[in-house]
């Protein structure tokens, strides 16, 4: 045995709990030694597991315990923590979602003793549409920008490559014309036969059971022959494994449903031709989820099947989330259930960013509360990354812990001063992980503070996804600006 | 026409002892699905306590050492970098990904980069110059380069011992760390690792991979675990 053992009883462990509720137990600690605890810590958290890489997430932590254990000592410690009330527990094929109850004793020089219990978990309501909508349409908002962005940037790289090098010309010639015949054969084609032709459904957020109805309207040029009108109706696993060259995508379609809208038929000239649709969710449906490498995808795909002619086809953004008149999929006062504007996938696990969009106004905003956002969302790069295009460029005054400089900060990495440095930091509460880029006049500074604390003045710059860091420009010294 | 598959979201009336898919073999979950970073250290069956005690006395010494580990997908390459960069609190550990730009590189004692082979020039020459040691996971042979830079390289295939007894170690211990109470367990046999060995030489991930899928196949079952049909 350990020099200590932990163990975790629940209380009603056995039954499904509500998210958002609340769980309660006891943890029992027996020990064989005289152990010194730096912490009992016990918490709430859900964890996937199955062919995906591993995603995980804290409703919850309480400190049990501080001080000293005698050797034979047994104890009991009564906790009550909070449930997370997304994502729901779920078993499939590749994606499993799990919640537990971990405890862990915090014992300096040895292994850490821990235990975990799970329980099952279950959303308690349906999604909340107006905060849905409205970080939707925020998301849309940005998702647009970088859009328009990267087409920018495109074009302004094609002029300028292409006056200096004929064969980069030829290259992004050929991948425009790629482009351009995808576009042609795939949209283009379909549409010049069929005329005017729209989609629209009644929702895009439904609950297990329910309906999703809409109708295809097609009015034709000219008539036109057509082979089948048909909706596919699929739910499936989407797990990514590995990163890089190790990277793997495994999907598992576990619900499948098509809906013959109309046979074969023709459609008549400048006449409107409508094909209502209605799909019935199997009443046990699994609702969609967004968990960074482990999403449960549902989608709709509408084809019109045209004989020696490209097919028409489009899907349709729909959603699957708990039933209405609850608050399932926002958590208790910090969180927010969000569908992106243009997917049909679920992020639900978003903390609520109550921070300036404008880079002048953070007069009011401090670096910790901005730290917490971040903490809270360090698992999840989109949000967080969303979170830093909407405070990049605030300045800051930073207190950070120094941990290690950079060898290579990165050849593409635009925020490294001309002849400057770039360290990691951690910020102090919450340790946020940070880096810092340093201006070259600065550099004695930093050597000077060591592994210490730095404290100065610097701007939000980005997000670095890749080690989950906050990236933060150190501002020069004014008497340099 | 409708297909489904097995899929559950927890409902009001279901209970834990009944719900769990590996419950009857006393399994909390798959144990071949993916591991997070610090469960593949713990469940690593590596020996690197050699490659240790070079690197700490090359630490101790002021001298430019380097190991190399050389090998396919698949082998163990990562595995013994993350069980080395476990013993090594101010190490760094860095992945250079395939198609994304090299990534920032931590100055560390040692320091350790996957995928070495894929790591700019530039990137290359500010590890290499940093005369602190280093350890390269890769699929192409760096020692000239690091010879150049002044190390004493060391170089190791890995892959070639994945052997039958390693399989069965590492997949005993997969099924430990998956235990859902006290009890039996179910047994993955010798002979289930020298016909694994037989049907996927040494690569253990699509090993494990096909272990996952067997798993997978055996949900809400009874009776015994079958490994390999």
């Amino acid at each position: 045995m350990a020099k200590c053992d932990l163990s975790i009883e629940l209380n009603d462990g056995d039954v499904v709990q509500t998210g958002g509720g609340k769980i309660s137990g006891i943890v029992r600690v027996r020990t064989d030694a005289n152990v010194k605890c730096n912490g009992l810590d016990v918490r709430t958290v859900w964890k996937t597991h199955g062919r995906g890489n591993v995603a995980t997430g804290t409703c919850e932590t309480k400190t049990l315990f501080l001080g000293d254990w005698t050797a034979g000592h047994a104890a009991e410690y009564p906790f009550e923590l909070e449930i997370a009330n997304w994502p729901p527990t779920y078993h499939g094929n590749y994606l499993n979602i799990d919640h537990y109850v971990e405890a862990q004793a915090k014992i300096p020089w040895a292994f850490d003793p821990k235990a975990s219990q799970m329980f099952l978990m279950r959303p308690t309501g349906g999604a909340n549409a107006a905060i849905t909508h409205a970080t939707a349409t925020k998301s849309g908002g940005i998702v647009g920008g970088i859009l328009v962005g990267f087409i920018g940037l495109f074009m302004a790289t094609f002029c300028i490559v292409s006056a200096m090098n004929p064969i980069v010309l030829v290259f992004f010639a050929l991948a425009a014309l790629g482009g351009f015949l995808f576009w042609f054969f795939r949209s283009f084609l379909p549409k010049f036969l069929l005329g005017e032709i729209d989609c629209k459904i009644e929702k895009e957020l439904v609950s297990p059971g329910e309906k999703i109805q809409g109708t295809l309207f097609i009015r034709p040029r000219r008539n036109v022959s057509i082979n089948k009108v048909e909706l596919k109706f699929e739910a499936r696993e989407q797990c990514v494994s590995g990163s890089g060259s190790n990277k793997t995508t495994h999907q598992h379609v576990f619900f499948e449903k098509v809906e013959h809208l109309e046979q074969a038929t023709t459609l008549v000239a400048h006449q409107a031709h409508e094909f209502p649709f209605s799909v019935q969710l199997p009443a046990d449906a699994a609702y969609s989820v967004d968990l960074s490498d482990n999403d449960l995808i549902w989608s709709a795909n509408l084809r019109v099947d045209i004989p020696r002619w490209p097919d028409w086809r489009k899907a349709l953004p729909i959603a699957v989330v708990p039933g209405d008149g609850s608050t399932a999929g926002t958590s208790r006062d910090t969180g927010t259930s969000r569908v992106p504007e243009r997917s049909n996938r679920i992020e639900p696990d978003l903390p609520a960013v109550d921070v300036p969009l404008s880079a002048n106004d953070n007069s009011l905003v401090t670096f910790a509360e901005t730290a917490n956002h971040f903490w809270s969302m360090r698992d999840n790069n989109d949000a967080a990354k969303m979170l830093a295009e909407a405070v990049m460029g605030l300045s800051f005054m930073i207190e950070a812990k120094i941990e290690r400089r950079l060898l290579y900060s990165g050849e593409d990495d635009p925020h490294v001063y001309p002849n400057g440095y770039a360290v990691w930091a951690q910020y102090t509460d919450p340790p946020l992980p940070i880096a810092l880029y340093v201006p070259h006049e600065l550099g004695d500074e930093f050597e000077q503070v060591g592994r210490g604390i730095w404290k100065g003045q610097g701007t939000v710059v980005g997000w670095d996804h890749v080690h989950r860091r906050l990236q933060i420009k150190v501002d020069r010294p004014s008497s340099l600006v | 026409m409708t297909k489904s598959t097995l899929y559950r979201n927890a409902g009001q009336n279901d209970c834990r002892s009944e719900w769990l898919p590996w419950g009857w073999c006393n399994l909390r979950r798959n144990p071949f699905g993916e591991l997070t970073r610090d469960e593949r250290v713990s469940l690593a069956v590596t020996d690197v306590v050699q490659w240790s005690e070079t690197l700490q006395q090359a630490m101790l010494e002021c001298q430019r050492v380097a190991i190399q580990f050389i090998g396919r997908a698949g082998r163990g390459k990562t595995t013994r970098m993350l069980a080395l960069a476990s013993n090594f609190p101010e190490c760094s550990y860095t992945y250079v990904a395939e198609d994304e730009p090299c990534p920032a590189i931590p100055w560390g004692r040692p320091i350790l980069v996957d995928e070495a082979q894929r790591l700019t020039r530039r990137a290359r020459q500010a590890v290499m110059t940093s005369g602190e040691p280093i350890v390269f996971a890769t699929h192409r042979d760096l020692t000239k380069a690091l010879r150049a830079s002044g190390y004493d390289v060391t170089t190791y295939t890995i892959g070639t011992s994945n052997d039958a007894t390693l399989l069965c170690e590492l997949v005993r211990r997969r099924i430990e760390a998956s235990r859902d109470g006290d009890g039996e367990m179910p047994e993955f046999t010798r002979n289930d690792a020298e016909r694994l060995i037989v049907r996927f030489g040494t690569d253990f991930r699509a090993i494990e991979s096909f272990l996952y899928d067997q798993v997978q196949s055996q949900c809400y079952s009874y009776g015994e675990m079958r490994f390999i049909d």
